[in-house]
Formats: C-alpha cells, sequence, structure tokens
C-alpha cells in the first residue's frame, strides 16, 4: 500500500476510527434493553478488569530541554503529563467532563457561590512520607497567588481568602459568586505539593509514581510508589516518558513497537497508521485546539463589524478541515466553545461560508477596495499557513484582497499575537465554559486577542458565574456565545481533534472530554492486557 | 611545535572570548527573553514581571555578560535560567552523546571516503571513480532529514534490523550504544562522504600533475605505486584537514538527525535553549561548538606538519605556509 492512497480517501479511513465513548455508551444501552449473552458480559467485565505490572513507554511532543519539574512553569503536553504522574491536584475532571473529587474527598458551595468549603482525603501521603493536611494544600495554592509567575494566576485571582478550617478541611472565599470553582482546582498548575516545598529540582507528590529519573528534553522516569490509593489506578510498575518531538519518528517508534503510546498524532498521516495492525488510534472529537485568526476590534478598518462579519462569511471552514485537516477536526462557529463542550448554544447558527455575503459586508463596510494582511506562523499553529492561503483564496470569491504574510514562528507569542491587527492563533480547551470565555473575552482579560469590550458581555459572564438555577445560566451562557458570534473579531474556523496512538496492548484508555491522553493521565489509569 | 601549540592555544582562548560576546549580543537582540519564552501564550504582565526579577533579567545586559564571564573564568557555567538546572551537569553527557555518534560516523566514513577518494584517483576517470562520485554525490544532495527517513524505512521498517530511536543513556552498555546508534552514524556518514572523498580524489590528483610525479611515472613505476608511495604523503595535510572540517561538522552540525532519530546530543540543547531564549544555555554550547573547532583545526595543522618532511624539519611553521 502506497502513502497516497491514503492520502487521497481520508474519509473512508476516517470512517474505521472507533469513537470508544460513543462505543461503550452503545454497549451499555444494548446490555441494558436486550440483555447480554452472560458469558460475553463477563469476558467483558475481565478485559475491563486493571491487570497490574509492566513498564509504559511514552513517546510524546510538547516539551523541551528547558522543562522543569516547577508546576508554576508548565505549559505544554509533556510537563502536564509526568506533573499528573507524579502528583494529584485537588480535582479532577472525569469521563463525563463534570468536577470530581481529587485530593478533596468533597466540596460545597456557602450560600449564593460566594465561598467553597473543601473536605480533604483522610491518610494519603507524600512520597516523602509526610501526611497530607490543610497546611499542604492552601501552601500548593498560595503558589500560584499574588507575587508568582505562574500561568495559573488569573485562574485563582477571583479567591480572596483560604483559611484552614481544620486539619482536613479548608474554606475558600471569593470576591464574585462563582459556582464552577472546583473546575479551576483541575488545572494542571496547581499540583499539590507539601507544606514549604520549595526545591524543584525534585518534586514530591501524592501521585501514584515517584520521580526516578529528570531528564528533560530526553526522557523522565517514574517508578510506581505502591498502594496507589484511587482503586483501580496506578497499574504499570513504571512509566517511561521520551519526548519525540518528531510526528514522523513518533509515528514510526509506536508502529514498530519501540514505544507503547504517542500523543499529537499527524492528520496528514493517521488514516496510514490507523492501519498498522499494532496500533490503535483513539481519536477524541472536537475538544482539541481551536485553531482561529483574530482581528483586532480596535483598530482599523476591523473596528467596523461589517469588515469583521465579511471575514467570517469569507472564509471556507469545510474546505479547511477536510484539506489541511484531513477531516480530524470540526468546523468553528467563532467562539472557543466546540458543541462538546456544557452549555454550548446549539441554536446559534453555524456560519456558512458565503462569499455574497461576505463581499456585501464588505462594502457595507464603505472602506473601498482595501487589502487585509493576515499574519500567519506555524509557530502558531501547524497548519496556519495553509488555511490562511485557503482563506485567501476562499475571500478572492468574495472580491476582498486578503494578503496573507508568514512570520517567524520563533517569538510569535511576543511579537505578533495580542499586538498585530489580524493574525493567527490556538486556544487550548478548558475545563468549564467560563475559563473559555473569561480568559479570552472579558475586557479585563489579559489575552483578550480581538480586543474585544463589551460591558454587557461582561455582566453576563460574571452574573453566569453566581447563577446556581441551571436553566437560567445555560440561557446566559447562550446569550453571551450570540454576542461573540456575531460581533467578536475571532474568526474560529475549526476545533482540532486529538488523535493519540496505543500499542494493542494498553488498555484503558477511552477518550476524554479535557485533554488527549487520557487527560494526561494515561500513566495513572491505563494498563497492559 | 611546542610553540605552534602554544599560539594557537591562546589564539584560540581569544576566539573563543570573541565567540561568548557575539552570542551574546546575538540573542540580545532577537525579540523576547526567557520569561515571555517561557510563560508563552499564558504569559501575563504581572507574571513576567515576578519571573524577570527572580532571573536578574532587570540587570543592564553588560553587568549580566561580565556577570557570566566571572562565573566561567572561575570554571561555573551557571544555571539555566528555564529549569535552574546545572549546566555542565546536563551538558557534558549530551557532548558525550555527540561525540560517540560523531566518533561512531567517523570511524565508519573516513577509512570509506578516504580510501575510496584515493581509489577514484589511482582509476581517475575510470567506470568505478564515476560511480563513487555519482552516488556520493547524491547523497549529499538529499536532505539529511530524508537520509534518516530512507534508512528508517529500509532497516527499521522492512528489514527490522535497527531501531529507529537512537535514544542513548547512562545506564546502557557499550555494544547497545553502538547498536542503537547505528542508523544516525550511517546517516551521518552518507551526508559528509561525498566531501571528503571528492577533496581527497583532488588533492591527490593535484600533487599528480606535479613534476616529481612525473619523474615517477618515467622511471616506470606503476599507478598504484606512484599514487601510494609518491603522491599520498605529500596529499596528507589537506585531506587531514578536509577531514577535520567534517569531524567538526558531526560534532556541531547534526541537529536535524538528532532529532529524526531521538538522538540527546548538543544539537537540540541548544535549539531549544535558543527557542526559549536561555541565555547561559546558549553560551555553554556555542563554547563548546567553537571549542571543537580550535582543537580539530589545531590537530589538523599538526598532523599536517607531522605527515609533512619540510615543515617537519623547519624550525618555525606557521599556519599561513600551510594552505599556501
Amino acid at each position: 500500500m502506497s502513502m497516497t492512497d491514503t492520502l487521497e480517501k481520508p474519509h473512508s479511513a476516517s470512517g474505521l476510527i472507533v469513537d470508544r465513548r460513543q462505543l461503550m455508551a452503545g454497549a451499555a444501552a444494548l446490555g441494558l434493553g436486550f440483555g447480554l449473552p452472560a458469558a460475553s458480559a463477563a469476558a467483558a467485565a475481565a478485559a475491563e478488569t486493571p491487570k497490574k505490572g509492566g513498564t509504559l513507554r511514552l513517546g510524546m511532543e510538547g516539551g523541551s530541554a528547558s522543562d522543569s519539574l516547577d508546576p508554576r512553569t508548565y505549559a505544554d503536553s509533556i510537563p502536564i503529563s509526568y506533573g499528573w504522574q507524579i502528583c494529584n491536584g485537588l480535582v479532577e475532571v472525569d469521563e463525563k467532563g463534570d468536577a470530581a473529587g481529587e485530593l478533596a474527598e468533597s466540596f460545597e458551595p456557602k450560600p449564593g457561590a460566594t465561598g467553597w468549603v473543601f473536605n480533604l482525603r483522610k491518610g494519603i501521603t507524600f512520597h516523602s512520607g509526610k501526611t497530607l493536611d490543610a497546611d499542604d494544600v492552601i501552601y500548593s495554592l498560595n503558589l500560584h497567588r499574588g507575587e508568582t509567575k505562574s500561568g495559573a494566576k488569573d485562574l485563582l485571582s477571583g479567591i480572596s481568602e483560604i483559611k484552614k478550617l481544620t486539619p482536613n478541611q479548608i474554606e475558600i472565599s471569593l470576591k464574585n459568586p462563582d459556582a464552577s470553582l472546583p473546575y479551576v482546582f483541575a488545572d494542571y498548575h496547581i499540583l499539590i505539593v507539601p507544606n514549604g516545598f520549595s526545591n524543584f529540582s525534585t518534586l514530591d507528590g501524592t501521585g501514584a509514581f515517584a520521580l526516578e529519573t529528570f531528564e528533560p528534553g530526553v526522557r523522565v522516569i517514574t517508578k510506581n510508589h505502591g498502594n496507589y490509593w484511587k482503586p483501580g489506578r496506578g497499574n504499570f510498575d513504571s512509566v517511561e516518558l521520551r519526548y519525540i518531538p518528531d510526528a514522523a519518528a513518533r509515528t514510526q517508534a509506536l508502529i514498530s513497537g519501540q514505544i507503547d503510546a504517542a500523543n499529537r498524532l499527524d492528520p496528514k498521516t493517521v488514516a496510514f497508521v490507523m492501519k498498522a495492525p499494532t496500533v490503535n488510534v483513539v481519536r477524541t472529537k472536537g475538544t482539541g485546539n481551536r485553531f482561529a485568526f483574530v482581528a483586532l476590534c480596535d483598530t482599523n478598518p476591523y473596528t467596523s463589524n461589517d469588515v469583521r462579519l465579511a471575514l467570517k462569511y469569507g472564509i471556507d471552514r469545510q474546505k479547511i478541515v477536510d484539506t489541511v485537516y484531513k477531516g480530524f477536526a470540526t468546523i468553528g462557529n467563532d467562539t472557543t466553545v466546540p458543541p462538546s463542550m456544557k452549555y454550548f448554544a446549539k441554536d446559534i447558527p453555524q456560519r456558512p461560508y458565503d462569499p455574497d455575503k461576505a463581499a456585501f459586508h464588505f462594502k457595507k463596510a464603505g472602506i473601498g477596495a482595501a487589502k487585509l494582511e493576515l499574519q500567519v506562523s506555524e509557530g502558531a499553529f501547524s497548519g496556519a499557513t495553509d488555511s490562511a492561503v485557503l482563506y485567501q483564496e476562499a475571500m478572492k470569491k468574495a472580491g476582498i484582497d486578503l494578503e496573507v504574510k508568514r512570520v517567524s514562528g520563533d517569538g510569535y507569542w511576543d511579537n505578533v499575537w495580542l499586538k498585530q491587527p489580524f493574525c493567527a492563533v490556538y486556544w487550548g480547551g478548558r475545563p468549564t465554559i467560563d475559563n473559555q470565555l473569561s480568559q479570552t473575552f472579558l475586557s479585563t482579560a489579559n489575552w483578550n486577542d480581538t480586543h474585544w469590550r463589551r460591558p454587557d458581555f461582561d455582566k453576563i459572564i460574571i452574573a453566569a458565574r453566581g447563577e446556581l438555577d441551571e436553566k437560567k445560566r445555560a440561557e446566559m451562557y447562550a446569550e453571551a456565545q450570540k454576542m461573540i458570534v456575531d460581533d467578536g473579531g475571532m474568526v474560529c474556523f475549526a476545533v482540532g481533534d486529538y488523535l493519540d496512538g496505543y500499542g494493542k496492548k494498553v488498555k484503558g484508555t477511552a477518550p476524554h472530554p479535557h485533554y488527549d491522553m487520557c487527560d494526561q493521565r494515561v500513566a495513572e489509569k491505563g494498563w497492559f492486557a | 611545535m611546542l610553540r605552534l601549540v602554544a599560539t594557537r592555544a591562546a589564539l584560540g582562548v581569544l576566539t573563543l572570548l570573541a565567540v561568548s560576546v557575539l552570542i551574546f549580543i546575538c540573542t540580545q537582540i532577537l525579540p523576547g527573553d526567557v520569561a515571555a519564552a517561557v510563560l508563552g501564550q499564558q504569559a501575563t504582565p504581572d507574571a513576567l514581571k515576578v519571573f524577570r526579577a527572580e532571573l536578574g533579567l532587570d540587570k543592564p545586559a553588560y553587568i549580566r555578560y561580565f556577570t557570566w564571564l566571572f562565573g566561567v573564568l572561575h570554571g561555573d557555567f551557571g544555571r539555566a535560567l528555564t529549569n535552574q538546572r546545572d549546566i555542565i551537569e546536563e551538558l557534558l553527557p549530551r557532548f558525550m552523546n555527540t561525540l560517540f555518534l560523531a566518533g561512531y560516523a567517523a570511524a565508519i566514513s573516513v577509512p570509506i571516503a578516504v580510501g575510496l577518494g584515493i581509489m577514484s584517483a589511482i582509476r581517475e576517470g575510470r567506470i568505478s571513480d564515476r560511480v563513487a562520485n555519482v552516488l556520493t554525490l547524491i547523497a549529499i544532495s538529499v536532505p539529511e532529514f530524508f537520509v534518516g527517513y530512507i534508512l528508517i524505512f529500509i532497516f527499521t521498517s522492512q528489514l527490522d534490523w535497527f531501531p529507529s530511536l537512537a535514544t542513548v543513556s547512562s545506564d546502557m552498555s557499550v555494544g547497545d550504544r553502538f547498536y542503537v546508534a547505528t542508523l544516525p552514524a550511517l546517516t551521518l556518514t552518507l551526508v559528509v562522504l561525498a566531501h571528503m572523498l571528492r577533496m581527497t580524489r583532488n588533492a591527490v590528483l593535484s600533487i599528480m600533475s606535479t613534476a616529481y610525479i612525473e619523474m615517477a611515472f618515467l622511471k616506470g613505476l606503476s599507478r598504484t605505486r606512484v599514487v601510494s608511495r609518491h603522491a599520498l604523503p605529500n596529499a596528507a595535510g589537506p585531506i587531514v584537514s578536509v577531514v577535520a572540517l567534517d569531524l567538526a561538522y558531526l560534532v556541531v552540525g547534526v541537529v536535524v538527525v538528532e532529532n529524526v532519530f531521538v538522538y540527546p546530543g548538543v544539537g537540540q540543547y541548544m535549539v531549544d535553549a535558543v527557542a526559549k531564549r536561555d541565555v547561559p544555555v546558549i553560551q555553554a554550547c556555542g563554547l563548546v561548538f567553537a571549542a571543537v573547532f580550535v582543537v580539530l583545526n589545531t590537530l589538523a595543522d599538526i598532523l599536517a606538519i607531522v605527515f609533512n618532511p619540510r615543515l617537519r624539519h623547519r624550525r618555525v611553521a606557521s599556519h599561513g605556509h600551510l594552505r599556501a
């Protein structure tokens, strides 16, 4: 079989992928409705009972020789992975996308969600032997508050005070009500370390695995610490995480069995990978990176909403998804909220590619035959340049001259993004719609990369945080999304799929609504058949 | 001879100093700094300020340079700005890996290149000369990473003889190291072969056109004997220079091959450091690379003297005359 064969027929191949969530849901429905034969049900149960032992060899992209063990500096997949091997958070996101207690056994809001009380699990010990208590948790949370370099600083900025109630209970007071606060503690920066732990040349945690070897840029080895407190988890004897930044090398290593799991398979070649008998490809649909072009709403000509609408009608989203992402992406609707997210506004129609409307709005803006410039770089996201060129072609049909300027990926986030009037950006998935919208669209957000500032929108978002009535909350978020879609400066054209590859003997790799590689916790969740 | 070595060593130190200044200036010209690069898309002005103060980046550039230089003169290369790891401890094993791979590749490529080069010179214009030339030229014309992929396709995917991941580690036996590093070494061999082969061939051929070689032929000696006994000793100097240059390339120019085979060498370490603007790490890698060039060039000059009786028996041999 040749490579070109598979590339020409991406869709026939994509049909082969089993979305396990659907498959399992289907099986459960069958089991309830008709009753499965006893033998096969038993077999299925046996197959799902985790076995202990073995070394999991991960081959990953998303890290470098500059990686640190300090959770405040984590920004990419590899640190997130070893962080969750070694440590736990207060909360984790479960298979359904809900906040579930991790080191917090339970949590409940104070009336009006103006504060939260977290009850910590008892009898949990760090690898160093210390027993977990409220002081450890408070210290760990405070690493990301006040004068800090932490990437999670903004997430915790709504907290006014953290108080110890008992050795196993803390109370968090908020500046404004927030009904979804627990999700914040599922963030990968916010790992729980012992009180006073400050020497991050090593890392002490309560995770299933203790750090053995840390060679950033080469490999990270962890060993099972034994007696992990989560039932059925922490099954591998050890985990060897290797840095394999080259997608072709990673794929090859997976197919030939030199590693057991690989992240970020290349959509261009994944159809070929799926044909390898040794490999299982797990696709998580529409929860990956949100790919977008962003225009600054306070810079001409993008101050005009007609120009912004022309930008949105003038892009052929389906063509980009099919051509650049080979079908392994979902088309976007100009917000960072994909259909898989809770409170996604289903009633807002998907904006189509409509050159006539684009031309109409562009004319209405009255800026004549102005030339627009879009700055892109592969440093923004892989496929940005190709997408931009397709965009340019699509805009041509609307009679709009869009110039694509390719810039260096080096220093892109520093020099281009947030500074240039129209440029490429990706946004990662966040556990809640509040996080997702707040970080990008609030007037006060540091990363408001469209300079779209609407006090009405801010009001809705702040109010929704404190709204405990589900229905009202959904309505508020629908309204907020509509405002962005109709008025915002973001042309979000696609949401990527996560594509993980596993060796056939790796089990427990169901897709997760949060991140790829089972929420980057495959080391903790998986086992060998 | 001793004087030569001493002069070259002194010049070498000056070169290294110049290199360090140059690298430092370049890293200052590059947009962004380590704090912005590490925090990337999640950087906030507050976080950046804290990070910069923590690393002393709020001090003027020249003060940071001299602080660094002072440390280096005391044998302290400092710690990486990004993750506070000791640079020497990080760099040394990687440098050993790089030397190992370069040595492995050289052990394969130098004998083949020099052997084929001499053979080509002896059989100038004949079919074996042409075949060797064409094949090596093809190998050098294909990008390195592609040569790597082709070798992976043949030796890993099809034949399953060698692994495509060449991650060597300290807990590996010597045999294992050679085994896993075979494909990258072969890739590098193919990359440097053409250059060395053609330079060897040309060096021998240019000697072949001199009067004393003609004399040797007139004495009735065979072509093989003329080349091996009369031409080769005099061609050795230029050949050694070329080999030294290629060896230096094997040490400093292999980041692409490291990437394809996931080989933990200095190249990737330096590239990561540049991406993150980790100046002390860039400096350390740059100095190591510059030192490799200085040492190999000095060695080449010394060897040229050893091979050349005229230079060997002169009191003063300066660098300039050798190349003339």
